[in-house]
């Protein structure tokens, strides 16, 4: 049976399997990180963006940091 | 426990970036309504070059892509990212060197184009030296976003993040790739890669432009601005991730789907096919996360025309990213390629993503930056109802113009014959579509007009906060305080980490397609007869060029029945090795011109040139009378023969000196011709007329017989 495929090797799209196989670890490495990740985490890293430390009492302009 | 620090972010950046995104807008969208109008009264190109539709066009996409979305870009990033990482920006200085240098490549982008100086690639037609002005401006951009990165108060980077470093690390390697180009003069290069080859780099270019310049930026912004809009979390962190790695690395494959049933090898218009309709998958994750963020808050749309804009702009993104894959099916894709669908398909994803999710931001941002509430929150939602009819009626008779126009090209008589033999008609069919899609680009136009007016009011009815305060706790030293954590937090925490595997992800996609193209010859099969071009056909060429000829007319005949019919044999990889750079076109608002040598005597050309009515009685392509008058300038021309044989076109040694003795000598002849048929100009032989009719009269004749004309 080897014989066969290997008779029928230069017939395969190794572009095509290389493209799916990383792919798929890419992928997969995606879907690892996300769900290995903790709900606190996960908690934590989507209300980023609520969380923007201004000062509401402080509208005036003060000097920039750098200077 | 860190001691708790006060800083300032820098809002002054933020609204010079909203300004221009509300002053480019204005611009893109009136041009484009120039062209729009252009395409149904062809005496609105006014006869004068500069306002001529070939050279109009590459203007309204650079001004809509790199000065309206591109602005909004930086008006998002640097107003989010400072917030996410709870710290200033690196650099006011960069910053500022950003926002004026961005300004000044757009001011020469909008002089140059117009002008003719162009390099004839799709969203990348900017010569060399701006070029070079692009690259510098982009990585000063990187060190100001990398800088406030590495000195941020917030350990984790928010996914908004991730898609700011992909979007900058990927935009880095495509600008530089596709533009490797040799220059001639100031204003004229050529580009190292020719033909198939060019094509190849030009889309895997081209279409990540779309994705990596008009989407991931923009699904970073989303993944900020609508939490914030709709004020409660994204929907689900998890799906994002996913979202990321898959979309970043699936989209630089796609590019070769702007090339099916081309010369190109039909491996990597597989790839592409495959990667695109793969892409459906990402790019709905996003879009549901998107939408389902607003689960429970779907009342406050009803009202609020930021989350209005929000929703739309996001549907309009799912609505794009499903087309994409299906016009990728090579079925599809060989009755959609070359017609306005592609315009329309495209202006969902402009008008309806990028639009539609700036203008939702500029209306939640800028009463922010001004400590005010909206102008008028009626004249909000007065522009969302124009803008949401502009685009249906931009889109939609756009749909049934491709549709209509592909099918006529397609159709026989039970005889066999085409039954639309006249390209012509299938123009005038669908004229219609054209008239309502400039109506629709006016509704979206107006709107827009209306925003600037409520968003002004806004402004003046408002107090500026240049400086707004915050406070954060000060970053800890994370060595050795997460041991035991699962490693993808290192790359997280890790701007560095995140940009190597990025670049990774995309650089697989983009040096399996190319690298085998560029090196592997047996990909561009040689055909003897295939003779670089005379001095004179180089000239016409680059005239060619110089007028945005390949904004309307092919230089493919695919291998269909319908199109070998019309035009002649389909063209062959190896028929362009001498093409630098390709001319394929995206668009037939006229005619395929592969294999237009020898179809015409040369007085026909004259005089379709002069006005194409007059030939093609209802054709709407534009008079070039300048044509007629210019002399040619060839100062230039020794060394573009000296650049090309550099490059490996097969000039003999010294043919330059001989170049312009060689182009009079074959401008004579066509000259005489002309005059033989009754064209009356003393200066025939200078002028550049003559150069642009034997380029025409060369073109796909390098494997047919030449023709005896005359």
């Amino acid at each position: 049976m080897y014989k066969y495929i290997l008779e029928g090797v230069g017939n395969i799209n190794w572009m095509a399997i290389s493209a799916l196989i990383t792919f798929v670890t890419i992928f997969l490495v995606g879907a690892v990180m996300a769900f290995r990740s903790t709900p606190l985490f996960l908690n934590k890293m989507s209300n980023l963006p609520l969380e923007d430390s201004i000062l509401k009492t402080s509208e005036t302009a003060i000097s920039h940091e750098e200077k | 426990m860190a001691q708790v620090e006060t800083f300032y972010y820098d809002n002054a950046i933020v609204r010079k970036f909203a300004y221009a995104t509300m002053l480019w807008s204005v611009v893109a969208m009136l041009v484009g309504l120039i062209a729009a109008f252009q395409l149904i009264m062809p005496e609105l190109n006014f006869g004068i070059p500069y306002t001529t539709f070939g050279r109009i066009r590459p203007l309204h996409t650079n001004a809509a892509i790199f000065a309206f979305v591109g602005n909004g870009i930086y008006m998002g990033v640097y107003y989010s990212l400072q917030r996410l990482l709870k710290t200033r920006m690196f650099s006011n200085a960069l910053s500022n060197i950003h926002f004026w240098g961005w300004q000044a490549i757009i001011v020469m982008a909008a002089v140059t184009l117009p002008l003719g100086i162009t390099s004839a690639k799709e969203y990348a037609e900017l010569e060399w030296p701006i070029d070079i002005a692009i690259a510098f401006v982009w990585v000063v951009f990187g060190i100001n976003m990398f800088g406030t990165i590495i000195k941020r108060r917030e350990n984790h980077l928010y996914v908004a993040i991730w898609f700011y470093i992909a979007t900058w690390i990927t935009i880095t390697v495509l600008h530089i790739c596709n533009n490797i180009e040799i220059p001639v003069s100031a204003t004229k290069s050529y580009n190292i890669f020719a033909g198939v080859q060019d094509a190849l780099v030009q889309w895997w270019y081209g279409h990540n432009a779309v994705a990596f310049f008009l989407t991931t930026p923009y699904l970073g912004l989303m993944y900020y601005f609508l939490p914030k809009a709709a004020n409660r979390p994204v929907y689900s962190y998890r799906l994002s991730i996913i979202h990321f790695w898959a979309l970043i690395f699936i989209y630089i494959w796609a590019g070769p789907h702007h090339l099916l049933y081309t010369s190109l090898p039909d491996w990597a218009q597989s790839l592409g096919t495959v990667f695109s309709i793969m892409l459906i998958a990402p790019s709905w994750g996003g879009m549901l996360n998107g939408l389902l963020t607003l689960r429970g808050a779907w009342d406050r749309v009803r009202q609020d025309p930021v989350l209005k804009f929000m929703v739309v702009a996001i549907t309009a993104y799912g609505m794009a990213t499903f087309e994409g894959p299906m016009l990728s099916i090579k079925s599809v894709n060989a009755i959609s390629h070359f017609t306005d669908w592609t315009i329309g398909h495209v202006h969902i994803g402009t008008l309806g993503w990028n639009g539609f999710l700036t203008f939702g931001i500029l209306y939640w941002l800028i009463p922010r930056l001004f400590d005010t509430k909206l102008y008028s929150l009626k004249l909000a939602n007065a522009h969302f109802w124009i803008g949401t009819l502009g685009i249906a009626f931009y889109a939609i008779p756009l749909y049934w113009a491709g549709w209509v126009q592909s099918l006529m090209w397609k159709e026989f008589t039970p005889d066999g014959f085409l039954k639309y033999g006249n390209f012509l008609e299938t123009v005038t069919q669908i004229l219609p579509m054209y008239y309502i899609r400039a109506l629709g680009g006016t509704l979206y136009f107006a709107g827009t007009l209306v925003m600037i007016y409520n968003l002004i009011a806004t402004i003046r009815q408002g107090s500026f906060i240049g400086d707004e305060a915050a406070e954060a706790p000060a970053r800890l030293a994370t060595d050795g305080v997460h041991k035991g954590e699962h490693w993808h937090r290192w790359i997280e925490r890790r701007p560095i980490q995140l940009l190597i595997a990025s670049a990774i992800a995309i650089l697989i996609g983009g040096i399996l397609e190319i690298f085998p193209m560029v090196m592997i010859e047996s990909n561009v099969p040689k055909i003897a007869s295939v003779k670089p071009y005379t001095p004179l056909e180089l000239h016409g060429r680059d005239l060619y060029i110089r007028e945005g000829c390949m904004g309307c007319h092919s230089q493919m005949v695919r291998p269909f029945r319908s199109e070998t019919e019309r035009y002649g044999e389909y063209s062959k990889s190896g028929e362009y090795i001498y093409d630098r750079p390709f001319l394929w076109g995206s668009k037939r608002t006229g005619p395929d011109l592969h294999r237009e040598g020898g179809k015409y005597p040369d007085s026909w050309h004259y005089n379709h040139m002069v006005d194409p009515q007059s030939m093609s009685p209802g054709s709407i392509m534009p008079p070039y009378p300048w044509m007629l008058r210019d002399e040619m300038n060839l100062s230039t021309l020794p060394r573009k023969i000296e650049v090309l044989r550099m490059l490996g076109t097969p000039y003999p040694k010294g043919f330059e000196d001989e170049a312009v003795a060689d182009l009079k000598k074959q401008a004579a002849g066509v000259a005489e011709r002309l005059r033989k048929d009754g064209v009356e100009d003393d200066k025939l032989e200078k002028r550049e007329i003559v150069a642009l009719i034997a380029y025409l009269q060369r073109l796909g004749t390098d494997i047919k017989p030449k023709p005896q004309m005359n």
